[in-house]
């Protein structure tokens, strides 16, 4: 049973965010909300679900969608029309509204989520964060009085997330009443007016003052500055860096995305990468692998320069786990997925391989579903797997690109126990990570990408010092933020 | 976006690209783009139609001559329609030299000895294989020159204001809307690849369907999850509420489009019964 037991009511304007572990019901009971249950999924519903005074099953299929607007995670794929113009258009046209009033309602959806300027614009050509506003805006336009988020952030770096958030702001001050699901909530507490905490299909905690909300804040979250303060535990080697980048300029199709990075790594250091989408966090990793062919520079590892070795060859130093999951799946059973990069890449033999599979497996709770195919794990257990099948080989450098999109909060203990491992073997980790709170207290130093230059490469405190002096508010810790008030006393 | 490419990418794209330039709608804002796409879908047609029922290769020839005429039109160019069409106009070549060399019916125009072999042409063989030439190239060239010049957007909606019902059309405007993603996604799973260390090359069964495996199921999967996004973007939005929906911008046909639509059909029909059938071959 996914929902138990829930009594809500949403005042008009009121801003709720709803949160809770994986798996608690919060999606479902956006469904719910929404009306796609129990219309369009099978299952079965008990109890009533009504809008403006109306059960929701007492409306045509689909018949609410002019009334509760939904706003999902991924917002490359709820969009379906190739223009802005169109897309906004969309929902208004589906109801039949006349032209004329169309025109009113795309300028008043855009001017809500602050996007005038791309209504002539492609869709694949806006970035992640002007997808979500006009995937948000195409809601508005069919003048809905409650639009729930599920999850609306996920996909987006700091600065779109903030970006979104405002609008958010800006939309309850037109008195539409707005649910968001969301696992973190750093940046949501003080915009809040009432906060759910979800457990097991049962609503178990509610607050309704911004004071009480930090109450639900992940413990991790408070007790991160005190983690950062915690001496480094691994002594940095002193000798040579292990990798150092030099000049290294990269791009395709003429376009330079990386201009010139040069830094070192030493052994035993976790480093965070960080930067708005498309300032070359992801193409750094790529071309570090050579999966992105290098223009210029060097890359030198263990003191031997290996930019003009092939890709298969320096996989076996450099483990890269992609973003989505989904794109670096091959095998049918959890355990065949997690041996297979170790018997192409490790020079190690098969028993050897299979028992440092098992013991990961068994370390990231993935064991029990060994048979399972990998493709019906959750997203978090997915990107759990292949960590292992890299950690199964044990490559000198990780390249984690986003690590911690999909796991809730008490997951991301296991991820950073095994970057711990992996540092105290002397090894180096690269983490592409939006999240400074996590920043702060795992890595010991940021490289800052703006526009393909790296414009810091400094210690964690330093850097969010930097950051905050640049006007980089998005990236700082939340704690941080609270300091800049002088609620918390200085930091560092 | 950003698609990330490599020496093993660059490889294929380029044979690829050898074959199978991008035939794709080309911006412009020619005369012949800024008709109705209704008006040029009728065009399409008559023209087609009319390229089959010509049986004679003259009348072929003309065709393929206003064909080029509306390339210029178009704006698009004789260079473009090389650079564009060169592996058709090779393909129509192939088919002509095997109709030469294989059909020996009608008047012996040609006979002469290549060592051993002995090579005739034959009337058949030459206006036939000429004809199929033409009737190829002219088929693939005219409705790439529809696709150059149609905005495929505007194209759907006009046909879905002239009666197309809704669901099919936005089948096809979905479908181009997730072409660039689906794009991406398959350049990531290629990336993935290469991080694990899978390295498929040489075409041996066994590689085949590895690589097939390796590539399509990731990409299978990451389509399904998109589709379910998908499905419920749309129907929150009214989807599908009623049989009929509004348009922003609604694609009217003009009174000139209309006396085309009319016009054009008649047009193909009188050069076929009364100039293109009295050619003598």
């Amino acid at each position: 049973m996914a929902l138990q037991d829930i009594d809500l009511q949403i005042y008009p304007g009121e801003f709720v965010t709803i949160t809770g572990p994986s798996g608690c019901g919060k999606s479902t009971l956006a469904l719910c909300l929404a009306g796609f249950i129990p219309y369009a999924y099978p299952g079965r519903m008990e109890g009533t679900v009504r809008i403006q005074g109306k059960n929701t099953r007492d409306y045509p299929a689909g018949g609410l969608s002019g009334i509760v607007g939904l706003v999902q995670q991924d917002p490359e794929a709820q969009l379906c029309t190739l223009t802005v113009r169109d897309e906004i258009a969309f929902g208004p046209e589906n109801l039949c509204v006349p032209a004329e009033e169309i025109k009113e309602r795309i300028n008043n959806a855009l001017r809500a989520v602050g996007a005038l300027e791309l209504v002539d614009r492609q869709v694949h050509t806006l970035s992640g964060g002007e997808k979500q506003r006009v995937a948000i805006a195409s809601v508005l336009a069919m003048n809905p009085a409650l639009l729930i988020l599920d999850e609306p952030t996920a996909n987006l770096d700091p600065f779109c997330t903030a970006e979104v958030l405002e609008t958010l702001v800006h939309l309850r001050k037109q008195n539409i009443s707005i649910i968001v699901i969301e696992h973190r909530l750093e940046r949501l507490v003080s915009i809040t007016d009432r906060l759910l905490l979800m457990q097991k299909g049962r609503i178990a905690g509610e607050s309704t003052s911004v004071e009480s909300h930090r109450k639900y804040l992940p413990v991790k979250t408070k007790t991160i500055w005190q983690a950062a303060k915690t001496p480094n535990p691994v002594k940095k080697e002193q000798g040579p860096p292990l990798l150092s980048v030099n000049n290294l300029k990269a791009g395709y199709e003429g376009r330079d995305i990386l201009a010139g990075l040069s830094f070192t790594a030493c052994a035993g250091e976790t480093i965070a990468i960080m930067g708005n989408n498309g300032s070359g966090k992801t193409t750094l990793l790529l071309a570090l692998l050579g999966i992105v062919k290098a223009q210029e520079g060097s890359i030198e590892f263990q003191g031997r320069d290996i930019s003009g070795l092939k890709v298969a060859r320096r996989a076996r130093d450099m483990g890269l786990a992609f973003q989505n999951p989904n794109h670096q799946i091959f095998e049918n059973t959890v355990l065949k997925e997690a041996r297979l990069a170790a018997l192409n890449l490790s020079p190690e033999a098969e028993p050897e391989i299979d028992s440092r599979v098992e013991q990961y497996l068994q370390q990231f709770d993935l064991w029990p579903y060994k048979g399972n195919n990998p493709f019906t794990l959750s997203l978090g257990e997915k990107k759990r797997l292949t960590l292992v099948s890299i950690l199964a080989y044990r490559p000198g450098i990780l390249l984690l690109d986003e690590p911690l999109v999909g796991q809730d909060s008490d997951r991301l203990d296991l991820l950073m126990a095994a970057v711990q491992e992996h540092r105290e073997r002397g090894g180096i980790t690269l983490m592409v990570c939006h999240e400074p709170d996590v920043v702060a207290a795992n890595c010991d130093r940021v490289l800052f990408l703006d526009k393909g230059k790296l414009v810091i490469d400094k210690p964690v405190g330093e850097a969010f010092q930097l950051l905050a002096q640049m006007g980089m508010e998005e990236y700082l810790p939340s704690n941080r933020a609270f300091a800049c008030a002088g609620k918390e006393g200085k930091l560092i | 976006m950003s698609f990330y490419h490599n020496v093993f990418q660059k490889r294929t794209a380029s044979i690829i690209k050898g074959f199978l330039p991008g035939l794709s709608y080309v911006e412009n804002s020619s005369w012949v783009h800024r008709l109705h796409p209704l008006v040029k879908l009728v065009m399409l047609i008559s023209f087609s139609l009319t390229v089959f029922a010509v049986p004679t290769c003259l009348g072929g020839l003309v065709l393929f001559g206003i064909m080029l005429v509306f390339y210029g039109l178009a704006g698009l160019g004789l260079a473009f329609f090389y650079r564009k069409l060169r592996f058709i106009m090779v393909f129509g070549l192939f088919i002509f030299i095997i109709q030469v060399l294989v059909v020996q019916e009608g008047r012996l125009l040609w006979q002469a000895g290549v060592g051993p072999l002995q090579l005739s042409i034959w009337s058949q063989g030459l206006f036939g294989g000429l004809n199929l030439a033409l009737r190829f190239v002219n088929i693939i060239g005219s409705s790439y020159l529809f696709v150059a010049t149609t905005d495929p957007n505007r194209l759907t909606y006009s046909l879905m204001q002239a009666g197309l019902p809704y669901r099919l059309g936005f089948m096809l405007i979905t479908a181009l809307r997730f072409i660039p993603v689906f794009h991406y996604e398959l350049e990531q799973v290629k990336n993935a690849q290469m991080a694990k260390g899978i390295e498929i090359e040489g075409l041996s069964p066994g590689q085949l369907v590895k690589a097939v495996k390796y590539l399509l199921v990731p990409l299978v999967i990451t389509a399904l999850s998109k589709v379910d996004y998908l499905a419920i973007s749309m129907e929150s939005r009214g989807f599908g509420l009623y049989p009929r929906r509004s348009y922003l911008y609604v694609q009217s046909l003009s009174r000139g489009d209309k006396i085309a639509m009319g016009m054009i059909p008649l047009v193909f029909i009188l050069f076929n019964l009364t100039i293109a059938s009295r050619f003598a071959w």
